[in-house]
């Protein structure tokens, strides 16, 4: 099969000035904006009154019991058990006794839980909608033609990707239209951002997905909607049904072995 | 700047937290004194690290310990600067500068209740709670401290912190099944902390010339073999070890009666004890030897404690001549 001659497009050199390197500059601007508009937006992290304090930590005090009992001696674990079970079961920690077994407030009309949901939005809001504006304009201005060719070959997979609004289907790959550029600049700016930013920059789409996916973490472990007295509850049967064993149990012979085979 | 700047003073030795100090006027010079927030001024100037801030609060610390007013002074002033003055770490690093500054009883109790007026309008507000117990412990107030990190804990039994320092104020007044009872509750949140396993040790030693002598030294020498076990040159450990070994060995062992009880732990055999003794002894000497021979990796053992340890090798050996 013959080898077919590469492809050569004449591309007026004024498409580097008039619109790689517009979007390029308009991307790096609106994710410094985005940043500043974030830190602007940002609420006060909400500070817990005395008792969901309690509350929460309380909760915090039965797990680490439960999952550290080995380094309690067994008399001492059953003291604990017993005073944590009967104030977990007793609803002792929570915040407000009086409301135990009536269903969860609806989230909805709890002002400290629109609070986080509002938070959420704003930070997806600040996402949404720079990305739809800059999208809709570089489509609306520059699509139809492609700009640059890359200095590497690719498969055709990425035609669909590189060459989006440019419906050609010979076309060599490595052509990349407005819209292709506009995505790599999405997620290729990131270095650029911690070098104007500093590392823990808002401007960043990848570290707020990483942020979503991870666990919520910090005192919110409540979340709006969980009725503490029921994970009380659960935690208490928890700690019931521990079988108790310690690793003091027999750490003089360990020791004894370890240093005998040193 | 050096990289010991980072861990707060109290965990190094004082002749490093001092020349810290010493050093202050120049580090100030040196390090930023506000992060300009400005785009234009952040892409010329260095960037804004955590470190720094660290760096700043514990310079303060060790600035008070060794005296120096101006250069504490200015640190705070930084860090007010940048953190402004609700931040509850920055309270409460006011307030101790209030009480390193205070100069008789009278001001010292305007700290405290400038403290109880804080804790009035925000309760949660730990940094200031904690300062509180530690002003009513240093001021001789002991039973007020207590129930101020008993409150405390109350509201957040997760502090390990203050689970320690509450298990110190019961021991100085000798409650030691509270002290012991506070200690367990520290490992409890930091199941692996080999120096709180020889400290629960040492207090059930202490414990054990008071009641339960035998249980306690059982336990005792238990908590000094797991801390041991952890943390393979710890002196203070093995000290603990030999010296619990020497009293199990050196009592009449109670036989059998007790051992009926499953859920107590058996004295071990008197055949374990002495091996243990051995491998204590072997190691004390050999911590005692490389450290006072300079060998590198053996050094940053407190001068102390070393000195402790050949005493008590001494008094063995003489012991055994006799």
């Amino acid at each position: 099969m013959a080898q077919l001659p590469a492809q050569t497009i004449h591309r007026d050199p004024q498409l580097f000035y008039w619109i790689l390197f517009p979007i390029t500059v308009v991307m790096v601007l609106t994710g410094i904006l985005r940043h500043y508009a974030s830190v602007l937006m940002a609420t006060q992290p909400k500070r817990f009154d005395q008792k969901s304090i309690k509350e929460q930590r309380s909760m915090v005090h039965g797990v680490a019991t439960r999952s550290n009992f080995h380094v309690l001696s067994a008399p001492s674990f059953r003291a604990r058990r017993d005073y944590l079970t009967n104030a977990y079961e007793s609803g002792a920690f929570l915040k407000d006794p009086d409301r135990r077994g009536q269903p969860p407030a609806n989230p909805m009309t709890d002002p400290n839980a629109m609070d986080g949901m509002m938070g959420m939005m704003k930070n997806n809001m600040a996402m949404m909608i720079p990305n739809t504006l800059i999208m809709s304009w570089i489509n609306a201005f520059f699509s139809g033609f492609v700009i640059i060719k890359l200095p590497f070959p690719i498969t055709v997979k990425f035609k669909s990707m590189l060459q989006a609004g440019v419906m050609t289907k010979e076309m060599d790959p490595r052509w990349m239209s407005s819209i292709s550029w506009y995505f790599l600049c999405i997620f290729g700016l990131q270095s650029v951002f911690n070098f104007i930013l500093g590392s823990d920059n808002a401007a960043s789409q990848m570290a707020q997905q990483m942020g979503a996916m991870g666990p919520q973490a910090g005192p919110q472990m409540f979340g709006p909607g969980v009725d503490p007295d029921k994970q009380f509850k659960t935690e208490a049967e928890n700690l019931a049904v521990v079988e108790h064993y310690s690793v003091l149990d027999d750490v003089e012979d360990r020791l004894l072995e370890s240093i005998k085979s040193k | 700047m050096s990289s010991s700047l980072l861990h707060p003073p109290s965990h190094l030795p004082p002749a490093t937290a001092s020349r810290h100090s010493q050093q202050a006027p120049g580090i100030l010079e040196n390090s930023p004194g506000a992060i300009s927030t400005s785009i234009l001024q952040s892409m010329l100037s260095t960037s804004e690290t955590q470190e720094l801030w660290t760096v700043y609060e514990n310079l303060m610390l060790s600035c008070l310990r060794t005296g120096d007013d101006d250069s504490a002074h200015q640190c705070l002033g930084r860090l007010v600067n940048r953190f402004g003055n609700d931040n509850e770490r920055i309270m409460a690093l006011k307030g101790l500068l209030k009480e390193a500054t205070a100069t008789d009883n009278a001001s010292l109790n305007l700290v405290l209740q400038e403290y109880e007026q804080i804790l009035q309008e925000n309760p949660p507000n730990l940094p200031i709670a904690k300062r509180r117990a530690a002003l009513l412990r240093s001021m001789g107030r002991i039973p007020e401290a207590v129930n101020a990190l008993n409150s405390l804990l109350d509201m957040s039994p997760t502090d390990a912190e203050a689970w320690a320092e509450l298990a110190d104020l019961y021991l100085a007044q000798g409650l030691y099944s509270q002290a012991i009872f506070a200690q367990e509750e520290v490992l409890v949140l930091q199941p692996n902390a080999w120096n709180i396993h020889a400290r629960l040790g040492e207090m059930l030693l202490m414990a054990a010339k008071t009641s339960d002598a035998s249980k306690r030294l059982t336990e005792a020498l238990k908590r000094f073999c797991r801390s041991v076990e952890l943390c393979d040159n710890y002196l203070r450990g093995y000290y603990g070890l030999k010296l619990t070994v020497q009293q199990l060995l050196s009592e009449p062992s109670p036989k059998a009666s007790k051992q009926t009880e499953s859920e107590e732990w058996a004295i071990p055999a008197s055949s374990t004890l002495q091996k243990l003794d051995e491998a204590a002894t072997e190691k004390l000497a050999e911590i005692v030897r490389r450290n006072s021979a300079g060998e590198k990796d053996w050094q940053g053992y407190a001068e102390a404690e070393i000195e402790a340890a050949r005493e008590l090798l001494k008094s063995r050996s003489t012991a055994t001549i006799r």
